[in-house]
């Protein structure tokens, strides 16, 4: 028994109570995460490498699943297509996002009022609605056709190409830009003015302005802004789950809704795993490249 | 510091993905479509679930808001379009969640309790359902792991219905009762009415359910027996080059055409404009089906049910199956009370209020009971019916319709039927070879 607790009078389970208070109020997540995050994420692990079925159960272990991931078609061309879906949408994202920001961090009327619209599609975006709104807009005697079609031109089969398909699933993204938007407007607001006027005194041009001084300064949100929409991107499920339902012909089929058609669809929880494995996996490559390299263009202040 | 937490960040990003591919199934209760509502009526004494239309479930509501009049018990309910239904039912069964009575698909029972591990079996609340009003046979095809593990509803099969408002724009005043009228029918809509009508619509399970009519009538044997296929690689060719030739004479739409409509798994036929406006002039769908349909049309004053057609010499062609069946499933606390809220539905005044809303009722006493009701019985649904039950041969193995096969995207049967209308094949007889393949493997698996 220590002197302190004698002196205190308090028991030695009251004490720690008393100095781990915070802990409790703390129980409701550790249990959360431990339960719906942590256990999931290790037992995925575990079913990666059996042959899991929702109603055969496990008849098999090994790296089987892995191997079909890189040598089958289906899970080979899903792979292609996240990675160039990602590829197309992240920096048309944070293009899009920036400057959008940049001109809204000017001082024009209703500025207020502009944030505010461009900020809805990252609410909505994501919504059933917007992407059955996206179906209407898109098929052959849809919005979008009939417009083409009163300046003379004879609109694709946006629903039924397969590039098109991919293309208005990454357009549905790429408009989601408003929450990127957001951070780069405060990052903007950040940035000093002195920086500006001195740069302006010695005759740089608003262009030189934004590479020379904008740019560099507000990286480290650029690097939030890259690394979170990465991760974001290999994840995506509602564009192409409710607007194409993956097809044409599988062409919209990212590894998110291949994860789910295993799952859920054929039942096959082993290889669901394994693919979702997969997907964390190249989503860590990509985020360590990302943070490796931030020492050659990310600057920070302190 | 930074770094350490950006990583930490990312790393949980990346873990909501994994996260969700626990062991433990929770079903996601959504569809992409927005089609899928699910309600319930809060806590009761049992729960219930089936898919369907806006008219079934407003019969099946009306059944139980009788049921519990007459016993006091109350009804949860979960219920929605068939779009996705089966992927949260898969989840719910493998998870114990599912409700106490289900609306459960035939191939179900095999496909999710072909051990009898979550379906109850009915033959000990023979006391309770009456059993003797259902034929031998289909008690039989619902019987799975030497237990009764669902009460046939209805039987069902394949038929064409036609718009025959959009027949006489195109010239036609007969709908087509041989091949030869079918390929004449899209001959006249192209040149009378334009390159966008058909006088038939068909997804590539449809395809694939017309083909294998094709298929049995021509050869005279079934698609599948004694859990082997039954056709060889060359005959299967023969049967996908019928499927085409309907494309090439402009009786269907390609699948190309059809997704540009906005018609894919998640979009039935019956909710595009084409169906709608009468571009689309004909479906080949199952006799209880009828009524979504017609009743999606701007101008349903032309929807009539045509005559099953024969496209060999062999046989008819053609099967029936048991459509659906009522299951209760074995987490159910009170097993009695399902099983007369089965009864009650099938063989009492529920089957009266239910009608034709499920097909036609197998029950004989569920018959009666409707047929008693003026309207219940949808005319259109029984004259489908007896058309199918007249003419169909051969009965379906429950392997046919499993998720391997049918699903889509990812089944079999898609990737075959909407792999050769794309052109992603260079003949029929590599597409025939991986529907054999695939056929032969689910059967391997999954059959008995």
């Amino acid at each position: 028994m220590s002197t302190a607790s004698v002196k205190t009078g308090r028991s030695p389970l009251k004490k720690w109570c008393d100095e781990n208070t915070g802990l409790f109020f703390l129980i409701p997540w550790i249990l959360g995460f431990l339960i719906f995050k942590a256990y999931p994420f290790a037992s995925s692990l575990y079913y990666s490498f059996t042959n899991m079925n929702f109603f055969r159960g496990i008849s098999e272990y090994g790296i089987m699943n892995y191997v079909e991931i890189f040598t089958e078609k289906d899970t080979t061309t899903a792979l292609l297509i996240t990675f160039k879906y990602a590829f197309i949408t992240v920096p048309l994202k944070l293009i899009f996002a920036l400057f959008t920001a940049y001109i809204l961090n000017f001082k024009i009327k209703f500025v207020n009022f502009f944030r505010t619209v461009y900020y809805i599609p990252s609410i909505l975006g994501g919504s059933v609605a917007i992407a059955v709104l996206w179906r209407a807009l898109f098929r052959d005697t849809g919005v979008v056709n009939t417009i083409l079609g009163f300046v003379g031109i004879q609109g694709p089969d946006w629903l039924a190409d397969r590039t098109w398909a991919l293309f208005i699933i990454c357009l549905l993204r790429v408009w989601q830009f408003g929450s990127a938007m957001v951070l780069f407007l405060a990052a903007l607001k950040g940035v000093s003015v002195d920086l500006y006027e001195a740069a302006t005194i010695d005759g740089a041009s608003k262009t030189r302005q934004f590479f020379s001084i904008t740019v560099p300064m507000i990286t480290p949100v650029i690097f939030y802004n890259l690394v979170t929409q990465i991760a974001q991107a290999f994840q995506e499920f509602n564009g192409p789950y409710i607007i194409t339902g993956g097809g044409p012909r599988n062409s919209t089929t990212l590894v998110a809704l291949l994860v789910y058609n295993y799952a859920f669809k054929s039942n096959e929880m082993g290889m669901a795993c394994a693919l979702a494995w997969v997907m964390f996996v190249i989503v860590m490559v990509l985020t360590v490249i990302a943070f490796t390299s931030q020492k050659h263009w990310v600057y920070y202040a302190d | 510091m930074k770094k350490a937490l950006a990583l930490m960040l990312a790393g949980a990003l990346s873990a909501g993905l994994l996260a969700g591919c626990g062991s433990t199934g929770a079903a996601s209760g959504n569809t992409a479509t927005g089609e899928n509502s699910s309600a319930a009526a809060g806590s009761g004494d049992l729960t219930m679930s089936w898919w369907g239309g806006d008219s079934r479930h407003e019969a099946y509501q009306n059944a139980l808001a009788a049921f519990t009049e007459k016993t006091g018990m109350t009804v949860s309910t979960h219920y929605g379009a068939w779009s996705g239904w089966e992927d949260q039912t898969s989840a719910a069964l493998y998870s114990g969640n599912a409700e106490d009575v289900m609306q459960v698909n035939w191939n179900w029972l095999s496909q999710y309790s072909g051990d009898g591990s979550k379906f109850v079996d009915l033959n000990e609340y023979a006391d309770i359902i009456d059993l003797s009003q259902f034929p031998e046979s289909t008690l039989e095809a619902c019987t799975v792991a030497g237990k009764l593990q669902a009460i046939p509803v209805s039987m069902t099969g394949r038929i064409f219905y036609w718009n025959m408002n959009t027949f006489k724009e195109a010239g036609l005043e007969n709908y087509p009762t041989t091949l030869d009228e079918l390929y004449a029918a899209g001959e006249a809509f192209k040149t009378n009415l334009g390159d966008e009508y058909y006088p038939l619509a068909m997804g590539e399970y449809d395809r694939m359910i017309l083909m294998t009519f094709y298929l049995e009538s021509t050869y005279g044997k079934p698609w599948v027996e004694d859990n082997t296929l039954q056709y060889t690689v060359e005959e299967i060719a023969t049967g996908i080059d019928f499927i085409q030739s309907l494309e090439d004479n402009h009786v269907i739409p390609s699948i190309q055409t059809m997704n540009a409509a906005g018609i894919d798994a998640n979009n039935s036929i019956d909710k595009s404009e084409q169906w709608i406006n009468g571009m689309y002039a004909g479906i080949f769908e199952w006799d209880s089906a009828p009524v979504k349909y017609r009743d999606a049309l701007a101008d349903a004053s032309g929807f009539i049910v045509g005559d099953e057609i024969k496209f060999g010499d062999k046989a008819n062609g053609g099967f029936s199956k048991v459509s659906m069946g009522l299951a209760i499933t074995e987490t159910c606390q009170n097993k009695e009370a399902a099983a007369e809220l089965i009864n009650f539905l099938l063989n009492g005044e529920g089957a009266a209020i239910l009608g034709s809303e499920c097909g036609i009722p197998n029950s004989a006493a569920g018959l009666a009971a409707a047929s008693a009701v003026d309207g219940a019985v949808e005319a259109l649904v029984e004259e489908a019916n007896s058309k199918v039950m007249a003419f169909v041969d051969f009965q379906l193995d429950p392997v046919y319709e499993s998720t391997d096969l049918k699903a889509n995207p990812g089944g079999v049967y898609a990737d075959v039927f909407g792999g050769y209308s794309y052109g992603e094949y260079t003949d029929s007889t590599k597409a025939a070879q991986d529907l054999y393949d695939g056929v032969s493997d689910a059967l391997a698996e999954l059959g008995a």
